[in-house]
Protein backbone atom coordinates (compact mmCIF):
# COMPACT_ATOMS: atom_id res chain seq x y z
CA UNK A 1 0.00 0.00 0.00
CA UNK A 2 2.62 2.08 -0.89
CA UNK A 3 1.23 5.30 -1.96
CA UNK A 4 1.95 6.48 -5.57
CA UNK A 5 4.07 9.92 -6.12
CA UNK A 6 1.14 11.07 -7.71
CA UNK A 7 -1.43 10.37 -5.27
CA UNK A 8 0.92 12.53 -2.81
CA UNK A 9 1.20 15.23 -4.82
CA UNK A 10 -2.77 15.63 -5.20
CA UNK A 11 -4.03 15.04 -1.30
CA UNK A 12 -7.13 17.28 -2.29
CA UNK A 13 -8.39 14.46 -4.89
CA UNK A 14 -9.56 11.84 -2.87
CA UNK A 15 -12.07 14.33 -1.17
CA UNK A 16 -12.86 15.82 -4.14
CA UNK A 17 -14.22 12.69 -5.28
CA UNK A 18 -16.55 11.80 -2.15
CA UNK A 19 -17.85 14.97 -2.32
CA UNK A 20 -20.51 14.04 -4.29
CA UNK A 21 -21.28 11.37 -2.02
CA UNK A 22 -21.09 13.15 0.83
CA UNK A 23 -23.41 16.11 -0.19
CA UNK A 24 -26.39 13.55 -1.11
CA UNK A 25 -26.29 11.97 1.71
CA UNK A 26 -26.14 14.67 4.15
CA UNK A 27 -28.90 16.72 2.56
CA UNK A 28 -31.04 14.31 2.70
CA UNK A 29 -29.97 13.30 6.41
CA UNK A 30 -29.02 16.35 7.68
CA UNK A 31 -32.42 18.37 7.66
CA UNK A 32 -34.93 15.67 8.23
CA UNK A 33 -32.69 15.04 11.77
CA UNK A 34 -32.46 18.52 12.75
CA UNK A 35 -36.78 18.94 11.81
CA UNK A 36 -37.34 15.79 13.90
CA UNK A 37 -35.50 17.28 16.87
CA UNK A 38 -37.50 20.70 16.21
CA UNK A 39 -40.52 19.14 16.38
CA UNK A 40 -40.27 17.02 19.11
CA UNK A 41 -38.90 20.01 21.06
CA UNK A 42 -42.73 22.11 19.81
CA UNK A 43 -46.29 21.53 20.09
CA UNK A 44 -46.87 20.59 16.27
CA UNK A 45 -50.82 20.50 15.01
CA UNK A 46 -52.02 17.48 12.86
CA UNK A 47 -51.49 18.95 9.75
CA UNK A 48 -47.61 19.93 10.82
CA UNK A 49 -48.35 23.35 11.99
CA UNK A 50 -45.86 24.32 14.40
CA UNK A 51 -47.51 25.99 17.26
CA UNK A 52 -44.87 27.01 19.91
CA UNK A 53 -41.95 25.86 22.09
CA UNK A 54 -43.29 23.12 24.21
CA UNK A 55 -40.34 21.96 25.71
CA UNK A 56 -40.02 17.89 26.98
CA UNK A 57 -43.26 17.86 26.28
CA UNK A 58 -43.54 15.45 23.77
CA UNK A 59 -40.57 13.22 25.36
CA UNK A 60 -43.18 13.23 28.37
CA UNK A 61 -46.27 12.57 26.59
CA UNK A 62 -44.94 9.27 24.58
CA UNK A 63 -43.45 8.48 28.11
CA UNK A 64 -46.37 8.55 29.85
CA UNK A 65 -48.13 7.19 27.19
CA UNK A 66 -49.35 3.95 28.14
CA UNK A 67 -48.68 2.34 25.38
CA UNK A 68 -45.11 2.93 25.52
CA UNK A 69 -43.82 0.20 27.97
CA UNK A 70 -45.58 -2.10 26.01
CA UNK A 71 -44.33 -1.11 22.54
CA UNK A 72 -40.93 -0.97 24.28
CA UNK A 73 -40.88 -4.48 25.10
CA UNK A 74 -42.46 -5.94 21.78
CA UNK A 75 -39.44 -4.46 20.27
CA UNK A 76 -36.66 -5.86 22.44
CA UNK A 77 -38.60 -8.83 22.11
CA UNK A 78 -39.03 -8.50 18.54
CA UNK A 79 -35.00 -7.44 17.60
CA UNK A 80 -33.67 -10.51 20.13
CA UNK A 81 -35.70 -13.46 18.84
CA UNK A 82 -35.39 -12.24 15.03
CA UNK A 83 -31.90 -11.61 15.36
CA UNK A 84 -30.67 -14.58 17.66
CA UNK A 85 -33.50 -16.79 15.73
CA UNK A 86 -31.50 -15.88 12.34
CA UNK A 87 -27.88 -15.97 13.21
CA UNK A 88 -28.73 -19.19 14.91
CA UNK A 89 -30.42 -20.67 11.79
CA UNK A 90 -28.00 -18.96 8.83
CA UNK A 91 -24.74 -20.40 10.73
CA UNK A 92 -25.69 -24.37 10.01
CA UNK A 93 -27.20 -23.26 7.07
CA UNK A 94 -24.18 -21.59 5.69
CA UNK A 95 -21.66 -24.31 7.03
CA UNK A 96 -24.14 -26.53 4.62
CA UNK A 97 -23.91 -24.83 2.01
CA UNK A 98 -20.43 -24.42 1.99
CA UNK A 99 -19.91 -28.01 1.91
CA UNK A 100 -19.44 -29.73 -1.50
CA UNK A 101 -22.38 -31.83 -2.75
CA UNK A 102 -25.16 -32.28 -5.53
CA UNK A 103 -27.09 -29.43 -6.13
CA UNK A 104 -25.24 -26.82 -3.99
CA UNK A 105 -25.65 -24.29 -6.91
CA UNK A 106 -30.18 -24.18 -6.56
CA UNK A 107 -29.62 -24.61 -2.80
CA UNK A 108 -27.54 -21.32 -2.41
CA UNK A 109 -30.36 -19.90 -4.59
CA UNK A 110 -33.16 -20.89 -2.72
CA UNK A 111 -31.92 -19.67 0.65
CA UNK A 112 -31.06 -16.44 -1.19
CA UNK A 113 -34.64 -16.53 -2.92
CA UNK A 114 -36.64 -14.07 -0.29
CA UNK A 115 -33.93 -11.47 -0.26
CA UNK A 116 -35.81 -11.06 -3.69
CA UNK A 117 -38.76 -10.49 -2.85
CA UNK A 118 -40.08 -7.00 -1.27
CA UNK A 119 -40.80 -7.49 2.41
CA UNK A 120 -44.06 -5.60 1.70
CA UNK A 121 -45.29 -8.45 -0.85
CA UNK A 122 -43.82 -11.19 1.25
CA UNK A 123 -45.95 -9.91 4.32
CA UNK A 124 -49.31 -9.36 2.20
CA UNK A 125 -48.41 -12.83 0.39
CA UNK A 126 -48.24 -14.66 3.91
CA UNK A 127 -51.14 -12.60 5.64
CA UNK A 128 -53.17 -14.61 3.21
CA UNK A 129 -51.49 -17.44 3.50
CA UNK A 130 -51.74 -17.09 7.44
CA UNK A 131 -55.75 -16.45 6.73
CA UNK A 132 -58.08 -18.65 8.95
CA UNK A 133 -60.36 -20.44 7.00
CA UNK A 134 -59.02 -19.99 2.87
CA UNK A 135 -55.35 -19.75 4.16
CA UNK A 136 -52.78 -23.00 2.93
CA UNK A 137 -51.17 -22.35 6.24
CA UNK A 138 -54.32 -24.11 8.15
CA UNK A 139 -55.28 -26.07 5.34
CA UNK A 140 -51.95 -27.96 5.17
CA UNK A 141 -51.80 -28.12 8.69
CA UNK A 142 -55.25 -29.94 8.97
CA UNK A 143 -54.34 -32.02 6.02
CA UNK A 144 -51.22 -33.36 7.65
CA UNK A 145 -53.37 -33.78 11.06
CA UNK A 146 -51.32 -31.43 13.03
CA UNK A 147 -54.25 -29.70 14.23
CA UNK A 148 -58.15 -30.49 14.38
CA UNK A 149 -59.71 -27.00 13.45
CA UNK A 150 -58.47 -23.61 11.78
CA UNK A 151 -56.39 -21.48 14.32
CA UNK A 152 -56.71 -17.54 13.94
CA UNK A 153 -53.34 -16.93 13.57
CA UNK A 154 -53.20 -13.10 12.85
CA UNK A 155 -56.40 -12.31 15.07
CA UNK A 156 -55.14 -13.69 18.19
CA UNK A 157 -52.56 -11.93 20.37
CA UNK A 158 -50.02 -14.79 21.72
CA UNK A 159 -50.14 -16.26 18.09
CA UNK A 160 -49.58 -13.20 16.04
CA UNK A 161 -46.54 -11.93 17.09
CA UNK A 162 -44.53 -14.86 17.20
CA UNK A 163 -45.85 -15.91 13.59
CA UNK A 164 -44.42 -12.21 12.82
CA UNK A 165 -41.41 -13.17 13.99
CA UNK A 166 -41.04 -16.09 12.22
CA UNK A 167 -41.60 -14.04 9.07
CA UNK A 168 -39.19 -11.48 10.19
CA UNK A 169 -36.36 -14.53 10.61
CA UNK A 170 -37.37 -15.94 7.66
CA UNK A 171 -36.38 -13.11 5.62
CA UNK A 172 -33.68 -11.99 7.24
CA UNK A 173 -31.59 -14.89 6.74
CA UNK A 174 -30.35 -14.51 3.05
CA UNK A 175 -28.16 -11.67 4.25
CA UNK A 176 -26.95 -12.79 7.16
CA UNK A 177 -26.12 -16.30 5.76
CA UNK A 178 -24.63 -14.36 2.47
CA UNK A 179 -21.71 -12.63 5.11
CA UNK A 180 -21.41 -16.25 6.46
CA UNK A 181 -20.30 -17.83 3.36
CA UNK A 182 -18.21 -14.99 2.52
CA UNK A 183 -16.52 -15.48 5.67
CA UNK A 184 -16.12 -19.07 5.24
CA UNK A 185 -15.17 -18.89 1.60
CA UNK A 186 -12.27 -17.09 3.61
CA UNK A 187 -10.92 -19.90 5.56
CA UNK A 188 -8.50 -21.72 3.92
CA UNK A 189 -8.89 -25.61 3.53
CA UNK A 190 -5.54 -27.16 4.40
CA UNK A 191 -6.19 -26.25 8.70
CA UNK A 192 -8.80 -28.96 8.57
CA UNK A 193 -6.60 -30.74 7.13
CA UNK A 194 -3.98 -30.11 9.30
CA UNK A 195 -6.75 -30.50 12.37
CA UNK A 196 -8.10 -33.93 11.08
CA UNK A 197 -4.37 -35.32 11.42
CA UNK A 198 -3.91 -33.93 14.59
CA UNK A 199 -7.04 -35.90 15.38
CA UNK A 200 -9.54 -33.32 16.04
CA UNK A 201 -13.34 -34.75 15.61
CA UNK A 202 -16.23 -32.59 13.29
CA UNK A 203 -17.10 -30.98 16.68
CA UNK A 204 -13.88 -29.68 17.94
CA UNK A 205 -12.99 -28.46 14.37
CA UNK A 206 -15.86 -26.46 14.65
CA UNK A 207 -15.48 -25.67 18.13
CA UNK A 208 -11.57 -24.30 18.06
CA UNK A 209 -11.47 -23.64 13.94
CA UNK A 210 -14.55 -22.26 12.05
CA UNK A 211 -16.16 -20.48 14.97
CA UNK A 212 -13.69 -18.29 16.19
CA UNK A 213 -12.85 -18.02 12.41
CA UNK A 214 -16.03 -16.67 11.61
CA UNK A 215 -16.87 -14.59 14.71
CA UNK A 216 -15.91 -11.29 12.85
CA UNK A 217 -18.52 -12.51 9.86
CA UNK A 218 -21.01 -13.22 12.75
CA UNK A 219 -20.60 -9.71 14.59
CA UNK A 220 -21.02 -7.88 11.63
CA UNK A 221 -23.98 -9.61 10.28
CA UNK A 222 -25.30 -9.24 14.32
CA UNK A 223 -24.80 -5.41 14.19
CA UNK A 224 -26.25 -4.95 10.56
CA UNK A 225 -29.32 -7.05 11.88
CA UNK A 226 -30.28 -5.30 14.67
CA UNK A 227 -30.37 -2.44 13.32
CA UNK A 228 -32.48 -3.58 10.33
CA UNK A 229 -34.60 -5.49 12.53
CA UNK A 230 -35.28 -2.81 15.05
CA UNK A 231 -35.99 -0.55 11.80
CA UNK A 232 -38.17 -3.10 10.29
CA UNK A 233 -41.44 -1.42 9.37
CA UNK A 234 -43.71 -3.08 6.47
CA UNK A 235 -43.71 -7.35 7.95
CA UNK A 236 -45.70 -5.64 11.00
CA UNK A 237 -47.63 -2.88 9.56
CA UNK A 238 -48.95 -4.96 6.34
CA UNK A 239 -49.79 -8.52 8.55
CA UNK A 240 -51.50 -7.25 11.24
CA UNK A 241 -51.18 -3.00 11.54
CA UNK A 242 -49.99 -3.10 15.30
CA UNK A 243 -53.15 -5.50 16.20
CA UNK A 244 -54.84 -7.53 17.43
CA UNK A 245 -55.38 -4.99 20.38
CA UNK A 246 -52.48 -3.38 19.89
CA UNK A 247 -50.58 -6.37 20.81
CA UNK A 248 -48.24 -6.52 18.38
CA UNK A 249 -47.25 -2.93 18.02
CA UNK A 250 -42.86 -2.14 17.82
CA UNK A 251 -41.78 1.24 18.26
CA UNK A 252 -41.50 1.99 14.18
CA UNK A 253 -44.86 1.27 13.74
CA UNK A 254 -46.24 2.96 16.66
CA UNK A 255 -44.10 6.05 15.13
CA UNK A 256 -46.04 5.64 11.93
CA UNK A 257 -49.29 5.51 14.05
CA UNK A 258 -48.09 8.18 15.45
CA UNK A 259 -47.30 10.36 13.02
CA UNK A 260 -49.64 9.64 10.23
CA UNK A 261 -52.67 8.14 11.63
CA UNK A 262 -53.12 9.49 15.00
CA UNK A 263 -51.79 13.44 13.66
CA UNK A 264 -49.63 13.35 16.34
CA UNK A 265 -46.52 14.19 14.36
CA UNK A 266 -44.10 16.13 17.69
CA UNK A 267 -44.53 12.62 19.17
CA UNK A 268 -43.69 10.95 16.43
CA UNK A 269 -40.58 12.65 16.20
CA UNK A 270 -39.35 12.05 19.88
CA UNK A 271 -40.12 8.54 19.38
CA UNK A 272 -37.75 8.78 16.78
CA UNK A 273 -35.44 10.34 18.29
CA UNK A 274 -35.88 7.90 21.40
CA UNK A 275 -34.86 5.09 18.79
CA UNK A 276 -31.62 6.66 17.36
CA UNK A 277 -30.19 6.94 20.75
CA UNK A 278 -31.40 3.68 21.74
CA UNK A 279 -29.55 2.06 18.56
CA UNK A 280 -26.13 4.81 18.86
CA UNK A 281 -26.40 3.32 22.46
CA UNK A 282 -26.27 -0.29 21.16
CA UNK A 283 -24.08 -0.25 18.38
CA UNK A 284 -21.61 2.11 20.46
CA UNK A 285 -21.61 -0.48 23.04
CA UNK A 286 -21.38 -3.29 20.88
CA UNK A 287 -18.33 -2.26 19.12
CA UNK A 288 -16.67 -1.39 22.25
CA UNK A 289 -17.18 -4.66 23.58
CA UNK A 290 -15.94 -6.00 19.86
CA UNK A 291 -12.46 -4.26 20.26
CA UNK A 292 -12.38 -5.56 23.67
CA UNK A 293 -12.75 -8.67 22.90
CA UNK A 294 -10.82 -8.30 19.58
CA UNK A 295 -7.66 -7.11 21.61
CA UNK A 296 -7.97 -9.93 24.34
CA UNK A 297 -7.86 -12.33 21.29
CA UNK A 298 -4.97 -11.29 19.90
CA UNK A 299 -3.22 -10.71 23.10
CA UNK A 300 -3.54 -14.29 23.90
CA UNK A 301 -2.39 -15.12 20.17
CA UNK A 302 1.04 -13.53 21.51
CA UNK B 1 -18.33 -40.63 -5.42
CA UNK B 2 -20.89 -42.47 -3.11
CA UNK B 3 -19.30 -40.26 -0.26
CA UNK B 4 -20.51 -37.56 -2.17
CA UNK B 5 -23.93 -38.62 -3.04
CA UNK B 6 -24.41 -39.53 0.77
CA UNK B 7 -23.25 -36.28 2.05
CA UNK B 8 -25.68 -34.73 -0.58
CA UNK B 9 -28.62 -36.06 0.72
CA UNK B 10 -27.72 -35.18 4.12
CA UNK B 11 -27.35 -31.79 3.09
CA UNK B 12 -30.23 -31.32 1.49
CA UNK B 13 -32.28 -33.30 4.01
CA UNK B 14 -30.86 -30.58 7.04
CA UNK B 15 -32.10 -28.10 4.76
CA UNK B 16 -35.24 -29.23 3.82
CA UNK B 17 -37.14 -27.28 6.23
CA UNK B 18 -35.77 -23.89 5.17
CA UNK B 19 -36.38 -24.79 1.47
CA UNK B 20 -40.09 -25.67 2.38
CA UNK B 21 -40.56 -22.08 4.08
CA UNK B 22 -38.66 -20.41 1.38
CA UNK B 23 -41.26 -22.21 -1.73
CA UNK B 24 -44.02 -21.89 0.75
CA UNK B 25 -44.99 -17.97 -0.34
CA UNK B 26 -43.85 -19.12 -4.04
CA UNK B 27 -46.70 -21.42 -3.87
CA UNK B 28 -49.04 -19.73 -2.53
CA UNK B 29 -48.64 -16.99 -5.12
CA UNK B 30 -49.04 -19.10 -7.75
CA UNK B 31 -51.65 -21.10 -6.89
CA UNK B 32 -53.77 -18.77 -5.84
CA UNK B 33 -53.48 -16.32 -8.37
CA UNK B 34 -55.37 -19.28 -10.96
CA UNK B 35 -58.13 -19.62 -9.41
CA UNK B 36 -61.61 -18.39 -9.78
CA UNK B 37 -62.84 -16.45 -7.06
CA UNK B 38 -65.35 -19.04 -6.41
CA UNK B 39 -62.74 -21.42 -5.59
CA UNK B 40 -60.73 -19.29 -3.21
CA UNK B 41 -63.79 -18.81 -0.58
CA UNK B 42 -64.73 -22.25 -0.34
CA UNK B 43 -64.14 -24.33 3.06
CA UNK B 44 -62.14 -26.68 2.81
CA UNK B 45 -60.02 -24.63 1.03
CA UNK B 46 -57.59 -27.11 -1.25
CA UNK B 47 -53.95 -26.62 -2.88
CA UNK B 48 -54.77 -26.38 -6.41
CA UNK B 49 -57.40 -24.96 -8.52
CA UNK B 50 -59.90 -27.57 -10.23
CA UNK B 51 -60.34 -24.48 -13.14
CA UNK B 52 -57.25 -22.50 -13.99
CA UNK B 53 -57.95 -19.01 -14.72
CA UNK B 54 -55.51 -17.26 -16.62
CA UNK B 55 -58.25 -14.39 -16.90
CA UNK B 56 -57.23 -13.11 -12.95
CA UNK B 57 -53.99 -11.34 -14.66
CA UNK B 58 -56.03 -9.82 -17.18
CA UNK B 59 -58.51 -8.48 -14.51
CA UNK B 60 -55.25 -7.94 -12.13
CA UNK B 61 -53.82 -5.43 -14.87
CA UNK B 62 -57.03 -3.39 -14.40
CA UNK B 63 -58.07 -3.42 -10.68
CA UNK B 64 -54.24 -2.81 -9.62
CA UNK B 65 -53.91 -0.33 -11.98
CA UNK B 66 -51.04 -2.71 -12.92
CA UNK B 67 -49.24 -0.82 -15.96
CA UNK B 68 -49.12 2.29 -14.26
CA UNK B 69 -47.75 1.33 -11.31
CA UNK B 70 -45.02 -0.77 -12.80
CA UNK B 71 -43.92 2.26 -14.95
CA UNK B 72 -43.64 4.59 -11.60
CA UNK B 73 -41.52 1.62 -10.56
CA UNK B 74 -39.30 1.02 -13.06
CA UNK B 75 -38.24 4.70 -13.19
CA UNK B 76 -38.04 5.60 -9.99
CA UNK B 77 -35.48 2.61 -9.43
CA UNK B 78 -33.61 3.15 -12.94
CA UNK B 79 -33.29 6.62 -12.14
CA UNK B 80 -32.10 6.20 -8.42
CA UNK B 81 -30.12 3.53 -9.05
CA UNK B 82 -28.21 5.99 -11.52
CA UNK B 83 -27.60 8.86 -9.05
CA UNK B 84 -26.06 6.30 -6.16
CA UNK B 85 -23.92 5.12 -8.89
CA UNK B 86 -22.82 8.76 -10.34
CA UNK B 87 -22.27 9.91 -6.66
CA UNK B 88 -20.56 6.64 -5.18
CA UNK B 89 -18.31 5.66 -8.07
CA UNK B 90 -15.56 8.17 -7.58
CA UNK B 91 -16.49 7.44 -3.65
CA UNK B 92 -15.66 4.26 -3.99
CA UNK B 93 -12.65 4.79 -6.71
CA UNK B 94 -11.02 7.03 -4.03
CA UNK B 95 -11.52 4.51 -0.74
CA UNK B 96 -9.60 2.01 -2.89
CA UNK B 97 -6.90 3.93 -4.06
CA UNK B 98 -5.79 6.52 -1.93
CA UNK B 99 -4.95 6.40 1.78
CA UNK B 100 -5.77 9.90 2.68
CA UNK B 101 -7.08 11.19 6.19
CA UNK B 102 -10.32 11.33 7.21
CA UNK B 103 -11.05 8.00 5.57
CA UNK B 104 -11.92 5.94 8.35
CA UNK B 105 -14.28 9.08 9.39
CA UNK B 106 -16.05 8.74 6.14
CA UNK B 107 -16.41 5.21 6.47
CA UNK B 108 -18.19 5.76 9.87
CA UNK B 109 -20.22 8.33 8.44
CA UNK B 110 -21.62 5.53 5.97
CA UNK B 111 -22.51 2.98 8.81
CA UNK B 112 -24.21 5.59 10.47
CA UNK B 113 -26.40 6.09 7.32
CA UNK B 114 -26.85 2.46 7.32
CA UNK B 115 -28.49 3.12 10.81
CA UNK B 116 -30.88 5.90 10.00
CA UNK B 117 -33.22 4.08 8.17
CA UNK B 118 -35.34 6.08 6.02
CA UNK B 119 -38.55 5.18 8.28
CA UNK B 120 -36.69 6.75 11.52
CA UNK B 121 -36.27 10.08 9.67
CA UNK B 122 -39.85 9.54 7.77
CA UNK B 123 -41.50 12.38 9.85
CA UNK B 124 -38.54 14.85 9.00
CA UNK B 125 -38.22 13.05 4.93
CA UNK B 126 -41.47 14.52 4.59
CA UNK B 127 -41.07 18.16 5.64
CA UNK B 128 -38.12 18.34 4.23
CA UNK B 129 -40.29 17.60 0.44
CA UNK B 130 -42.95 20.11 1.72
CA UNK B 131 -41.01 22.82 2.31
CA UNK B 132 -38.94 22.05 -1.18
CA UNK B 133 -41.04 24.39 -3.99
CA UNK B 134 -41.22 22.27 -7.18
CA UNK B 135 -43.83 22.94 -10.39
CA UNK B 136 -46.91 24.47 -8.79
CA UNK B 137 -46.73 23.15 -5.46
CA UNK B 138 -43.38 20.96 -3.18
CA UNK B 139 -42.15 17.79 -3.01
CA UNK B 140 -44.59 15.67 -1.59
CA UNK B 141 -46.14 13.25 -4.08
CA UNK B 142 -43.19 13.57 -6.77
CA UNK B 143 -41.38 11.07 -8.08
CA UNK B 144 -38.36 12.81 -7.71
CA UNK B 145 -38.31 13.38 -4.11
CA UNK B 146 -38.76 9.18 -3.81
CA UNK B 147 -35.96 9.33 -6.45
CA UNK B 148 -33.50 11.80 -4.55
CA UNK B 149 -34.31 9.93 -0.84
CA UNK B 150 -33.07 6.38 -2.54
CA UNK B 151 -30.53 7.50 -4.14
CA UNK B 152 -29.00 8.85 -1.02
CA UNK B 153 -29.77 5.88 1.27
CA UNK B 154 -28.52 3.50 -1.24
CA UNK B 155 -24.96 5.44 -1.02
CA UNK B 156 -23.79 3.13 1.67
CA UNK B 157 -24.40 0.21 0.28
CA UNK B 158 -23.19 1.06 -3.65
CA UNK B 159 -19.46 2.56 -1.97
CA UNK B 160 -19.42 -0.61 -0.25
CA UNK B 161 -19.62 -3.06 -2.56
CA UNK B 162 -17.84 -0.78 -5.43
CA UNK B 163 -15.00 -0.06 -3.50
CA UNK B 164 -14.23 -3.74 -1.81
CA UNK B 165 -14.57 -4.61 -5.61
CA UNK B 166 -11.99 -2.16 -7.42
CA UNK B 167 -9.75 -3.06 -4.09
CA UNK B 168 -9.40 -6.73 -6.32
CA UNK B 169 -8.64 -4.44 -9.74
CA UNK B 170 -4.81 -4.82 -9.70
CA UNK B 171 -3.46 -1.18 -9.45
CA UNK B 172 -0.14 -2.69 -11.77
CA UNK B 173 -2.73 -1.98 -14.37
CA UNK B 174 -2.91 1.75 -14.08
CA UNK B 175 0.38 2.09 -13.09
CA UNK B 176 2.06 0.68 -16.55
CA UNK B 177 -0.22 3.04 -17.83
CA UNK B 178 0.83 5.76 -16.78
CA UNK B 179 4.37 4.71 -17.61
CA UNK B 180 2.98 4.84 -21.63
CA UNK B 181 2.13 8.38 -20.63
CA UNK B 182 -0.83 8.18 -19.70
CA UNK B 183 -2.69 10.94 -17.70
CA UNK B 184 -3.99 9.14 -14.06
CA UNK B 185 -7.75 10.08 -15.27
CA UNK B 186 -6.92 8.94 -18.17
CA UNK B 187 -6.02 6.02 -16.60
CA UNK B 188 -9.11 5.84 -15.21
CA UNK B 189 -11.41 6.17 -17.86
CA UNK B 190 -8.94 3.61 -20.22
CA UNK B 191 -7.84 0.74 -17.84
CA UNK B 192 -9.96 1.00 -14.80
CA UNK B 193 -13.11 1.36 -15.33
CA UNK B 194 -13.76 -1.11 -18.45
CA UNK B 195 -12.45 -3.85 -16.08
CA UNK B 196 -14.48 -2.37 -13.03
CA UNK B 197 -17.74 -2.72 -15.25
CA UNK B 198 -19.08 -6.01 -13.80
CA UNK B 199 -18.54 -4.89 -10.56
CA UNK B 200 -20.90 -1.46 -11.50
CA UNK B 201 -23.50 -4.14 -13.06
CA UNK B 202 -23.68 -5.92 -9.86
CA UNK B 203 -24.09 -3.21 -7.59
CA UNK B 204 -26.62 -1.61 -10.08
CA UNK B 205 -28.87 -4.84 -9.90
CA UNK B 206 -28.93 -4.63 -5.94
CA UNK B 207 -29.74 -1.05 -6.03
CA UNK B 208 -32.17 -1.43 -8.14
CA UNK B 209 -34.37 -4.45 -6.42
CA UNK B 210 -33.23 -2.23 -2.97
CA UNK B 211 -35.10 0.39 -4.87
CA UNK B 212 -37.81 -1.57 -6.56
CA UNK B 213 -38.81 -3.56 -2.87
CA UNK B 214 -38.78 -0.38 -0.92
CA UNK B 215 -41.54 0.27 0.77
CA UNK B 216 -41.83 2.97 4.03
CA UNK B 217 -40.58 6.19 1.72
CA UNK B 218 -43.16 6.05 -1.27
CA UNK B 219 -46.24 5.23 1.22
CA UNK B 220 -45.35 8.42 2.71
CA UNK B 221 -44.22 10.51 0.26
CA UNK B 222 -46.34 9.70 -2.82
CA UNK B 223 -50.17 10.67 -2.50
CA UNK B 224 -52.01 10.33 -5.47
CA UNK B 225 -52.50 6.90 -7.63
CA UNK B 226 -50.90 7.69 -11.04
CA UNK B 227 -47.21 8.18 -8.93
CA UNK B 228 -47.64 4.94 -7.47
CA UNK B 229 -45.07 2.12 -7.27
CA UNK B 230 -45.90 -1.68 -6.90
CA UNK B 231 -45.37 -1.89 -3.26
CA UNK B 232 -47.82 0.37 -2.54
CA UNK B 233 -50.43 -0.40 -5.13
CA UNK B 234 -50.31 -3.67 -3.83
CA UNK B 235 -50.52 -2.77 -0.50
CA UNK B 236 -53.16 -0.66 -1.21
CA UNK B 237 -55.51 -3.67 -2.55
CA UNK B 238 -55.10 -5.00 0.68
CA UNK B 239 -55.46 -2.43 3.52
CA UNK B 240 -58.38 -1.28 4.88
CA UNK B 241 -60.31 -3.45 2.32
CA UNK B 242 -63.19 -5.22 4.26
CA UNK B 243 -63.22 -7.69 1.08
CA UNK B 244 -60.22 -8.65 -0.22
CA UNK B 245 -60.00 -10.14 -3.88
CA UNK B 246 -56.93 -12.23 -2.92
CA UNK B 247 -56.38 -13.74 -6.29
CA UNK B 248 -56.07 -10.75 -8.40
CA UNK B 249 -53.75 -9.69 -5.06
CA UNK B 250 -51.36 -13.17 -5.53
CA UNK B 251 -51.35 -12.35 -9.26
CA UNK B 252 -50.38 -9.01 -8.75
CA UNK B 253 -47.32 -10.02 -5.90
CA UNK B 254 -46.80 -12.72 -8.20
CA UNK B 255 -45.94 -10.65 -11.43
CA UNK B 256 -44.26 -7.80 -9.29
CA UNK B 257 -41.68 -10.63 -7.80
CA UNK B 258 -41.12 -12.84 -10.11
CA UNK B 259 -38.96 -10.90 -12.95
CA UNK B 260 -36.80 -9.50 -9.50
CA UNK B 261 -36.24 -12.80 -8.33
CA UNK B 262 -35.37 -14.18 -11.31
CA UNK B 263 -32.03 -11.62 -11.68
CA UNK B 264 -31.95 -12.04 -8.59
CA UNK B 265 -31.08 -15.98 -8.32
CA UNK B 266 -28.66 -15.51 -11.52
CA UNK B 267 -26.88 -13.13 -9.60
CA UNK B 268 -26.45 -13.89 -6.09
CA UNK B 269 -22.93 -15.53 -6.31
CA UNK B 270 -21.89 -11.62 -6.79
CA UNK B 271 -23.05 -10.67 -3.15
CA UNK B 272 -21.47 -13.24 -1.79
CA UNK B 273 -17.87 -11.91 -2.62
CA UNK B 274 -18.68 -8.52 -2.68
CA UNK B 275 -20.24 -8.22 0.94
CA UNK B 276 -17.53 -10.70 2.20
CA UNK B 277 -14.74 -8.61 1.13
CA UNK B 278 -16.14 -5.54 2.24
CA UNK B 279 -17.39 -6.59 5.76
CA UNK B 280 -13.44 -7.88 6.73
CA UNK B 281 -11.62 -4.91 4.53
Amino acid sequence: MRPTPRAVAAPRAPWLLIVPSLVLALFIISYPIFNIVYQSLHDVSRFGQIRGFSGWQNFYNVLDDPMFMSVLKNTIVWTICVVVGTVAISVPVALVLNQDFYGRGIARTIVMLPWSVSLTMTAVVWRWAFNDDYGMVNVTLQRLGVIAGPIHWLATPQYAFPVEIAVGILVSIPFTTTILLGGLSSVPGDIYEAARIDGANAWQQFRRLTLPLLRPFINMAVLLNVIYVFNSFPIIWVMTQGGPDESTHILVTWLYELGFRLGRPGEAAAVSLVMLVILFAFSLVYLKLQSLRGGQAEGDAA
Amino acid sequence: MNRKLKRSLLCWLVLSPLVVAVLFPFAVMFFTSFKPASEVFVYPARWLPVHWRWQNYVDMWEAANFGVALRNSIEVSVLSTLLALAVSLPAAYALARFPFRGRGLYRQFLLVTQMLSPILLVVGLFRLAAMIPFGDGNLVDTKLSVIVSYAAFNIAFAVWMLSSYFQTVPRDLEESAWLEGCSRTGAVFRVFLPLAVPAMVVTAIFTFISAWNEFAVVYTLIRSPENKTLTVQVTDMVAGKYTVEWQLVMAATLAATLPVSVVFAWLQRYLVKGLALGAVK
